[in-house]
């Protein structure tokens, strides 16, 4: 299992675009995927989950990934997060 | 996305409108009253539109659209009837050299004998109508447009749903008569199956049956259906507007399907934009609701009412909030203090 805390960078914070962007990574992926905020953990899978969090900017957030594919899924997720979501950084 | 299964249509255009069926199929919608032999029907309407020939009658024949209806309103009546007999007479002279496919006389009048003199001599039909000449004008029209409209064949699957006209496509194989068959159970309308005639009036894309397969379905392994007999009348309807797409795709991992709603895709079908959903189909799923809730949100869509936007903004909102204060969402939101019963 990796665990991996990134930080969220993009302007509006986690809603449903980035959420979606999210899952589109995690959804197809062998591994488990759990995101961990405020000490809440959710399925990383499931989109509504992930709203659910209502992350602002500036938050870290935690993902474990757990599975043969888990360097991938989090490599993945380190550029998605790096690319601010394809959005306007703070 | 891959490439547009529309893309390549084998477009038709209708070159000609036969008056006989024009008169059998319309008539009596357009209240049309035959002054000419049967035999002289056998004229045919080359061109979409309507030809009123006021100027003509005047003097002014170098621009003349010979090959539309030719109507006698209101206002060519009157100039007709102050002419008197001679002056209609050297009038209807000078527009021998048309062969009009058809002559009309609107609000009931009589043509006038030299108006019949000439359509016998040249074997044009002509009728009278009952009504007004912007009515009979507006109702021609329509028909003349969606005969002469583009049209082609497409491989597919029109139901009505709700009201919405849904266009199921996707490989053969894939299950499509199947969805239509469990929703024709549920009391949707089905308009075609497997095959589906379009043709593009104004901005839409109407689909039809084909006039041979109608109301037939084949369900592989047990054959032809008639869907007609075995569901009753209101299991099938004859045109309808197509206005979502769904594409029935066999489910796979790494493909990307749609999470939020807030991406909205188009297909183009003859140039005219249609909202399309792509549906993963999969044991288990259970195709005929997520087509109804396809159906519901499309007219919800249609009343204004985005609910994959509104969601977002609420929770844009809340992530701003949330920024700001740093406290918990659920600190502002008054639902979460109410105790259960």
């Amino acid at each position: 299992m990796i665990e991996k805390t990134l930080t969220v960078t993009n302007k509006l914070g986690i809603h449903a675009r980035p959420a979606g962007m999210i899952v589109d990574i995690t959804g197809p992926a062998k591994s488990d995927v759990y995101i961990v905020f405020e000490g809440t953990k959710a399925n990383a899978k499931s989109i509504l989950n992930v709203m659910m969090l209502a992350i602002p900017l500036g938050s870290e957030v935690r993902f474990e990934v757990d599975g043969e594919d888990e360097q991938e899924v989090v490599q993945k997720l380190e550029q998605l997060f790096h690319d601010n979501f394809n959005e306007e950084p703070n | 996305m891959p490439e547009s299964r529309f893309k390549d249509l084998n477009i038709l255009h209708r070159e000609k409108l036969p008056v006989r069926g024009f008169f059998d199929n319309y008539g009596k919608d357009l209240q049309l009253a035959q002054y000419s032999p049967d035999e002289d029907l056998d004229t045919s309407i080359a061109e979409s539109g309507i030809h009123r020939p006021g100027l003509a009658m005047a003097g002014y024949t170098k621009v003349y659209s010979s090959e539309q209806i030719q109507v006698v309103g209101h206002t060519e009546w009157n100039y007709l009837e102050s002419l008197g007999p001679e002056g209609r007479k050297k009038v209807f002279d000078s527009l021998s050299v048309f062969r009009a496919p058809m002559w009309v006389v609107t609000h009931a009048q009589k043509p006038h004998d030299e108006l019949r003199d000439m359509c016998h001599k040249l074997h044009i039909p002509l009728f009278s109508t009952t009504l007004h000449t912007y009515e009979f004008n507006k109702g021609a029209q329509r028909i003349l447009e969606e005969y002469f409209a583009p049209h082609a064949v497409i491989h597919g699957s029109l139901v009505d749903v709700y009201g919405i006209g849904m266009l199921f496509v996707g490989d053969s194989n894939v299950g499509k008569s199947e969805c239509v068959l469990d929703l024709v159970e549920s009391g949707h309308r089905m308009v075609a199956d497997d095959v589906v005639h379009i043709s593009h009036v104004g901005n839409a894309i109407i689909g039809r049956p084909d006039p041979i397969v109608r109301h037939h379905m084949e369900i592989r392994g047990v054959g032809l259906l008639d869907i007609r007999s075995m569901f009753g009348i209101h299991a099938i309807r004859k045109v309808k507007k197509i206005e979502v797409i769904v594409e029935l795709q066999p489910w796979q991992r790494d493909a990307r399907y749609e999470r939020t709603g807030l991406n909205e895709f188009d297909e183009s079908i003859m140039g005219v934009k249609i909202p399309k959903v792509v549906l993963p189909v999969a044991p288990g799923k259970n195709l005929t609701v997520i087509s109804e809730v396809i159906a519901m949100n499309t007219l919800m869509k249609m009343n204004g009412q985005n609910v994959a936007k509104d969601f977002n903004e609420n929770l844009m909102q809340r992530i701003k909030a949330k920024g700001k204060c740093g406290e918990p969402a659920f600190e502002m939101d008054i639902d979460q203090w109410s105790l259960y019963e």
